[in-house]
Order: C-alpha cells, then structure tokens, then sequence
C-alpha cells in the first residue's frame, strides 16, 4: 500500500511539474472560467433575478466546464512518446496510476476553483462567507465525486478521434448528482440556512464520492491496453 | 556444468487482434548471455512480438514466461519532451524502485549523455534520445532487455555506441531480443537470428561460424517456403 | 457461434417478434375499443397503455446491459459483450418510445409537456447513457478494447442511475411544486389492469425478440469479418 501511494506521488509529481513548465491547460482552464462567469452574469434579466440568485449555479457550471478542458490533459501527455509504456514496465499496479492522475487533477481543478472563487465573489456580489469553512468542504466533495469519474473516462476517450468531444458528452451525466447536491447546498450555505437543511445533500455527496471513487479505481485497468 | 535456465521463454504464443492473427505459435527461449535478433518483412509481427515478450500486451494463447526484470527501447522514446534528461531518469527511477536511482548519474555518463543532462528532451536530436531511452531502460539493471529497431535513423558515431553498450550487456549475462532489419551491423553482437514472417517464427539459427551472406541465404530458404 | 446457429437464432428472433407485434395490435385493439375510458384523463390516458410497458422495456435492457458488462469484464467472452450492445441498441429504440410517447400522454392529462420527476429524469438520464454508450462504441476500432469500455461505461451507467433517483427526490421532496396531477402509477380497476399487465408481458416478448435478432445479426458480422480477414491474409 505504501508502495503505491510513494508510486501515485512520484507520478502526480511529475504531471504538475510537467504542466507548470508549459501551464497551456491551465490557462485554457481559467481564461475559460472567467468567460462562463461573466456570460453567465449577462444572460439574465437583471430586473427579474438577482445575481445572487443564480451564483450558486453560475460558479458550478463554471467549475465543471473549465474543469473538462483540463482533464483530458493527465493522459494525452502519457501518449506523446508512449511514456505509459515506461510506466508500466515498472512494478507499478494500475491502481498506483489511477490514484497519482487522480491527485494531479485534483490539483489542477483545485487550482483553477481557487483563482475563480475570489472573482466569482467580486463579479456576482455574493455576500462573504460565514459559511466558507462548509463550502470549502462541499466543493471538495462534489470536486473529488466528477474529477474520479472524468479521470476513468478520459483515459478511455483520448484513444478516440474525438477526445474533446467524447468527454463531455460521457462525464455530463455523472455531473448531475454531484453539481445538483453542491448547488443546492451552495444556495443554502449562502441564504444562511441552517446546516441541518444541508444534511441530505451532505450524505448524497458523501455516497457518491465514496461509490464513485472505489468503482473507478477498479475499474481503471480495465482500460489499460493489454 | 548444467545448462543454464531460460531467462525468458515463449511457449505457442498467439496473439488476435480482432479476428486477425498477429502472431501465431510462436516459441522461443533465451538463457543467460543469449542474443537474438528478429528479422522480418513489414507487419511479419515483430513489434508485436517484442510487446508480448515484455508484457504489455496479454497473449490470446500460449505464455511468456519471465525470470527477471524486463527493460524495452522502442520506436517511441517512452520519455517526457518537457522534462530533461536526468528529470526523466529520475522519475522512472523512482517507480523502479530499489537502486535504480543511484544508478541514474553512472548512466547518464555510460551513454554519453551527462553534459546534455540537465536539457530538456524535446530539443534532443534521435541519437541522443535513443541513447536516452536505453539508459532508462537499464535503470533496474533487467535481466532481459528487448530492442524495437535499436539503429534506425541513427548516425555512425551513436550507432557504434548503441552497439557497444549491446555487447557490453551481453558479456555481463543480459538477454536480448532485437528486432531489427540491419542484420549486417548487428551480427557481431547476436547469438542467433530469429525469422518471423506473417506472425510465425519460421525458425531460429545459430550465428556462431557464419557469415552474414549464409544468414541471409537461408533466410531466403526458409521464408520461400510459403 | 456458428453461422447455422446465428441464422436459426435470427429466424427465432422474428418469429417472437412478428407474435409480439401481432400481440401488440391485438393490446391496442382491446385498450382503444374494449377498455373503458379513464374518467379523469380521458382518452389520452391509452398513450399509458404504451408508455410505461416501453419505459419498463428500456428499463430492462438497461439493467441487461449492465448487468452483462460487469459479466464481461469477468468472462472476457466476447458473446457476452455482443449481447450487452444488442440489448443497448434495443433499449435506446424503446427509450426513445418512451420519451415520446411520454409528453404525448403527458400534455393532455398535466397541462405539461415535461416535468423533472425522479422517474422521468432518470429515463432521461438512461437515455442519455444509452447514446453516449453507441458513441463510444462507434468511435473504438479494436472489438476487444470496444468491449471492454462498453463494460466501463455500462457498469458506471448502472450504478449512476439510482444516484440521479435519488437526487432528483430529495430535489423534489426540498422544493415542494404545485403538483396538477402526480404521474404515478394510479390503482386501476379490473378491465385497465389486465389492459396494462397485458401489454407489459407483449413489451418483454417484444424485447426479447429483437434481443435475439440483434445478437443474432451481431454474431453473423462479427462472423463474416472473421471470413474477410482470413481471405486478406
């Protein structure tokens, strides 16, 4: 087991390395989530709703989608000279990879949520935070739930013609559970509500992410070539 | 003195791709010390064969049986472009495990390769990379070592190093398997030379007492035969 | 399978099927001419009699579908991943049915074309899969590696749904709607039941029968590849 984590680390490691010398997903991924953000503030009648109304959905709808740009990059990257054949020749098991690009693009999405959370704050003028300790931890739960299931896919579809095309159109129904819980509980979080009303939504994300996590974990090397 | 066992073995090794037969029956065994090179027309199946022997990819039938720790040079580098030399190394060594890492800097200077060390790969020229790719191979010290067309598109002063080192891992009881069309270079370095035509390994022949000119002639022989 | 067996599967197939359908006009006879009309939703309410057996078809071959992945992934026997894409094909077919035949019914008797129930949205959902399913087969050459990323998806798919239920539930039960009229199953009387049980069982013949065609033509192209591959060769 400690084999493993010391074999997720080094490759983890090595993908931000390797993306902080060249950061192109990584400025794709933010550029993108200031644009939804600002569309996102226009596409409303400002009359009718209230900015504050519509945040919750705006920023997760943004952190998806930007997200999604970002996660193709994990395997593409091990496709350029073949170096996931290198990785394999070693005494690496399929769950050690699985869990080291799972920790990259945690960092990675973790990095682009972070930069966007003060602006999304700014742009939509949404009262801070008593709640923040709470939606720092709804995020991360709703992050890990699609970053785990979007990580299993992605190492399938950069096989295809279409990667960029194929990911969404796959990841998009597994967002449903993890963005409604986040939102719905985001919403409250920021009405001030009671976290009482929050605990269904609590153990939804909690089920998923442990479900979620352990079935993509199995189910990684199933897309290994072999 | 008892005859050494096989360090590695194939036993009927088929392998499908879909419902083409990529290779068919194919057995050989190589002990200790041995060198073989694979000669074949275009698709004849050899790098198929040489992703079988390592194991990365799963035979349909039959199996390859290994005793030691496998290192493979093919036609992709299997490296990190936007990583340097001794980055790359580093971090393969990290996944081996073991001394691999001490052995990193020995490599780097055995391969020629220790004042271009801290360079980023991509701005490489082929020989330095195929020089590259070996020393990462090597890192684990693999008692067998398998070569996907080790010489192609390298000049003269890389090409003699390349054999160098070959004969080098010989005399210090490594086996090889070399894929290769460039029987002439490589007949000093081989013990047998292995003839695969359509996913079949016709037969295997000795080199010791012959000349490249009778190689080649019963090459002609055996593959004539349809 | 050889080629006989695939062909006597096939001709099975449309012989269940061709009853099936029979079955089925005579179930719409009865349902138009000999069911009394509903009381509250009148006539429109007999789009139910289709409705909901084809949800319950698209619904089966989900579960099929999924279920025969993890079996796949097991087995690696590439039969057992010719039956998982047939009962998808068939399953996109009925969902499609269902989702039309859904507003359709829904229109006259809620005043709604659409409404985002637990049930609906996860048919919806199954639909979706169904789709993106065929899609990433359609996009992976390699039968072997197609199967086992159709197994990938499948088993993600199933476990998935009952989440987006669940989901959509709590969505519901936190944000209760002014419901006109809740599109449950009502208590029916006699005559409707046997109506509506009818059809269910004339829904799973028919499912079953384009199951075996499906696999039966499946299993006759995979064979005749096989026979183009060996003449290149």
């Amino acid at each position: 087991m400690r084999d493993a984590l010391r074999a997720a680390w080094t490759i983890a490691g090595k993908d931000l390395a390797i993306e902080w010398r060249t950061k192109t997903a990584l400025v794709s991924s933010l550029t993108f989530a200031v644009l939804v953000l600002a569309v996102l503030y226009f596409a409303r009648d400002p009359t009718a709703v209230g900015a504050v109304d519509i945040a919750p959905g705006a920023l997760w709808v943004t952190f998806t989608f930007a997200a999604m740009i970002g996660l193709n990059r994990a395997f593409l990257l091990e496709r350029e000279n073949r170096a996931m054949d290198g990785i394999m020749l070693a005494p690496v098991s399929p769950q050690a990879v699985f869990f080291g690009k799972l920790a990259a693009n945690l960092v990675f999405v973790g990095t682009v949520e972070l930069v966007s959370l003060p602006l999304f704050i700014l742009f939509y003028d949404v009262p801070i935070v008593r709640g923040l300790p709470a939606l720092v931890g709804i995020t991360a739960m709703a992050t890990l739930a699609f970053v785990a299931v979007g990580t299993l896919l992605s190492s399938m579809v950069v096989r295809t013609r279409f990667a960029e095309l194929m990911l969404p159109l796959l990841l998009l129904p597994f967002l449903v559970p993890p963005v409604v819980g986040a939102v719905q509980a985001t919403a409250r979080i920021l009405a001030d509500r009671p976290l009482s009303e929050v605990e269904g939504w609590l153990k939804l994300l909690a089920a998923f992410d442990i479900v979620f996590v352990t079935l993509s974990t199995f189910l990684f090397e199933a897309t290994l070539e072999e | 003195m008892p005859p050494a066992e096989p360090v590695l073995a194939a036993r009927e090794v088929t392998r499908r791709f879909g419902h083409r037969r990529v290779l068919s029956g194919v057995s050989l065994q190589l002990v200790p010390g041995e060198a073989l090179l694979l000669v074949g027309p275009n698709g004849a199946g050899k790098t198929t064969l040489l992703r079988v022997l390592a194991g990365l990819l799963r035979a349909s039938g039959g199996r390859v049986e290994r005793r030691g720790q496998v290192g493979m040079v093919a036609h992709a580098s299997m490296l990190y472009d936007a990583l340097t030399a001794r980055e790359n190394l580093r971090f393969f060594a990290r996944l081996h495990g073991g001394a691999s890492g001490g052995r990193v800097d020995p490599l780097l200077e055995r391969m020629g390769l220790s004042a271009r060390a801290d360079e980023r790969v991509g701005a490489f020229s082929r020989g330095m990379t195929q020089r590259l790719a070996i020393a990462r191979a090597l890192l684990p010290d693999p008692e067998i070592l398998l070569l996907d067309e080790p010489l192609t598109g390298l000049d003269d002063a890389s090409s003699e190093q390349v054999l160098a080192v070959l004969g080098e891992l010989r005399a210090r009881g490594r086996a090889l398997v070399i894929a290769s069309h460039q029987l002439a270079e490589l007949m000093g370095v081989v013990t047998a030379v292995g003839f695969l035509t359509r996913g079949e390994l016709r037969a295997v022949e000795p080199t010791a007492g012959r000349d490249v000119a009778a190689i080649t002639a019963r090459y002609r022989e055996v593959t004539s035969r349809a | 399978m050889t080629r006989e067996k695939a062909e006597t599967l096939a001709r099975r197939g449309t012989l269940l099927t061709s009853v099936a359908l029979v079955a089925l006009a005579a179930v719409y006879l009865r349902a138009l001419m000999f069911t009394p009309v509903e009381r509250f939703q009148g006539p429109a309410q007999k789009i139910f009699y289709v409705h909901a057996p084809a949800a319950w078809s698209g619904l089966l071959a989900f579960a099929v579908t999924g279920l025969l992945s993890v079996l796949y992934l097991w087995l690696r026997d590439r039969k057992v991943d010719l039956v998982a894409a047939a009962s998808a094909e068939v399953g996109l077919a009925f969902s499609v049915i269902m989702l039309t035949t859904g507003p359709l019914w829904g229109k006259p008797v809620w005043g709604t074309w659409w409404t985002w129930d637990a049930r609906l949205t996860s048919t919806l959902f199954i639909f979706l899969l169904f789709v993106g399913y065929q899609v990433l087969r359609g996009a992976i050459l390699d039968p072997e590696t197609r199967a086992r990323y159709s197994s990938v998806i499948g088993i993600l798919g199933l476990v998935l749904v009952p989440f987006i239920h669940m989901t959509v539930y709590l969505f519901r039960t936190l944000h209760p709607d002014p419901v006109v009229m809740k599109p449950g199953s009502p208590a029916l009387p006699g005559d409707m039941l046997v109506t509506l049980l009818t059809s269910f069982g004339v829904f799973t013949l028919l499912y079953l029968g384009f199951l075996a065609q499906r696999y039966a033509l499946g299993v006759l192209r995979d064979l005749k590849e096989e026979e183009a591959s060996r003449a290149v060769s």
